[in-house]
């Protein structure tokens, strides 16, 4: 049993296009995966799918046994904890500096502001931005900022990782790097799920490869 | 778990944005203010003229007049009979000589009187009813003397007092449906604060959805938004009403002054400054929940 399982799981919009069709597949524990395929294959619907933004149209989505389609909201926000999201757009908050931002998620968790601080600081130093704490996002480079995002996103040691092209706005080197990262993330446990076009970088990063398009994996899925 | 720290942080942030939109948090004090001061005022109003009809000596009563030339043996006996009746304080009978020493007394007509064979004046009497009593009462302690032997006429006072009393009963209506009016006003003007306060941090909220923040999370910081926009209006109408009762100070106290009585404003008091933040407080929060409930379920995280 994977700890993710799609079952027939289709994403039909109001305006009548399916985003994903009859999708199948299941991911291990502790594996890291790549999704790729063409722009409007499906690759962020699965993702945000699977982050329940989104509702099924049709199908289940199990995680770790859980159908998290049937979730209610606070269990869904309680199920969201568990699962680490790194974005294009990386989504930080201008008016907060670094460490604030990164301490988000520990704050919503309702952790003690001195183990958050040891936290933060240990994310940061795992990314490299410990020197950069209290800057605001806007004074960082694009690279550093995304490198924030992936802080934010294992500073709670989530079980899960997800990233929706999260190398989309760096340059060949910076995205080697924070593939890298997401390999040390893998390395300790966590499941990783990572969506992106660049086909050269992923297939240099020899982890299994499931391809989509037009909604449907067209090929490489192996179950993890 | 840190729910104090947490609360203590996004209470502070909160002051924070608070102070930052000064200009606008200004007046949003206001209008939440004014709002407030108005049934406020009026509640006030109403107290005073309470306070007012029950310290002074001016409760209703019943005037007994009596045929001329009736018994002073029958006058004695109606005051008697009104003097048992449970309602009645007191009762102050005034013979028919007595009325005629007073009015040559008074009237000037003393030489005038003198020539006269008889006394024409009747005599009379004044019940006074006991605190607390209502005018029905005032009509059955009538009622039990009208067809009283050399009883001529009887006439039931409806004292300046008790029209006092009954302008103050308007009042006090008048305060509820003011008051609930206002309220919905106050609770509006702050939900459509919050409500902006909540567009202008939708990237925050989305984030904090996809961090798994709870709706009570997401909330939270907007309640302390409409707790705080309530509490400055409740202190921005206790200043109004502080600014009108010293502009008004002076007249009043020279129209009591003319009834005898010096100015005391009853009610201003500690406790009804803090009812009065409480009230904008809670009002606030109000406005806030409905802000929130509306906009929250409806956000878009990506």
């Amino acid at each position: 049993m994977g700890q993710i399982e799609f079952h027939g799981v289709t994403k039909r919009f109001d305006s009548g296009f399916e985003a994903l069709k009859d999708i199948t597949a299941e991911f291990a524990e502790g594996s890291m995966t790549f999704l790729t395929g063409h722009s409007g294959a499906g690759k962020s619907t699965f993702l945000k799918l699977l982050l329940c933004l989104d509702r099924v149209t049709r199908g289940q989505i199990l995680v770790n046994g859980i159908n998290v389609t049937q979730l209610k909201a606070k269990r869904l926000a309680y199920y969201r904890r568990n699962v680490g999201t790194v974005f294009q757009d990386h989504h930080l908050l201008a008016h907060r500096n670094i460490f604030d931002n990164v301490a988000l998620p520990l704050r919503v968790n309702g952790m003690r502001e001195r183990e958050v601080g040891r936290r933060v600081r240990a994310a940061l130093s795992r990314v490299g931005l410990l020197p950069k704490e209290r800057l605001l996002p806007q004074f960082l480079s694009t690279g550093e900022q995304q490198r924030v995002g992936i802080a934010r996103a294992v500073v709670t040691r989530p079980k899960i990782l997800l990233a929706d092209e999260p190398t989309g706005n760096l340059d060949p080197e910076l995205s080697k790097n924070i593939m890298e990262l997401f390999r040390q993330f893998n390395e300790v446990g966590t499941t990783v799920l990572v969506a992106s076009h660049d086909r050269a970088l992923i297939e240099s990063m020899g982890a299994p490869i499931v391809e989509l398009a037009q909604g449907r994996i067209v090929a490489g899925h192996r179950g993890g | 778990m840190s729910w104090w720290q947490d609360h203590l942080r996004i209470a502070a942030e909160t002051m924070r944005f608070v102070s930052a939109s000064l200009g606008t948090s200004f007046l949003v004090w206001l209008l939440v203010g004014i709002a407030l001061a108005l049934p406020s005022g009026l509640l006030l109003l109403q107290l005073n003229l309470a306070e007012m009809t029950s310290a002074w000596d001016g409760r209703p009563g019943l005037s007994v007049y009596f045929e001329v030339g009736a018994e002073e043996s029958s006058v004695r006996a109606v005051g008697q009979q009104l003097e048992a009746h449970p309602h009645i304080e007191r009762v102050e009978i005034t013979t028919a000589a007595e009325a005629l020493a007073n009015f040559q007394a008074h009237s000037g007509l003393a030489d005038a009187l003198e020539l006269l064979d008889e006394n024409p004046l009747p005599a009379s009497l004044r019940a006074v009813l006991k605190a607390g009593a209502s005018m029905p009462d005032l009509d059955a302690a009538g009622a039990s003397v009208v067809d009283a032997e050399a009883v001529a006429d009887l006439v039931i006072e409806k004292t300046w007092m008790q029209r006092v009393l009954d302008a103050s009963q308007v009042v006090n209506r008048l305060g509820i449906i003011l008051g609930l009016l206002f309220g919905v006003g106050a609770v509006l003007v702050t939900a459509t604060s919050v409500r902006l306060a909540i567009e202008s941090r939708l990237d925050e909220l989305r984030v904090l959805k996809l961090v798994g923040a709870t709706a009570g999370q997401m909330r939270r910081p907007f309640l302390y938004f409409g707790a705080f926009y309530g509490f400055g209006g409740g202190l921005v109408a206790a200043m109004l009403i502080s600014l009108c009762l010293v502009l008004i100070e002076n007249p009043l106290a020279n129209l009591l002054g003319s009834y005898g009585r010096d100015l005391e404003t009853a009610g201003f008091d500690p406790i009804f400054l803090v009812g009065l933040l409480c009230v904008g407080g809670l009002l606030g929060v109000i406005g806030a929940l409905l802000a929130a409930k509306q906009r929250l379920v409806r956000l878009e995280v990506l």
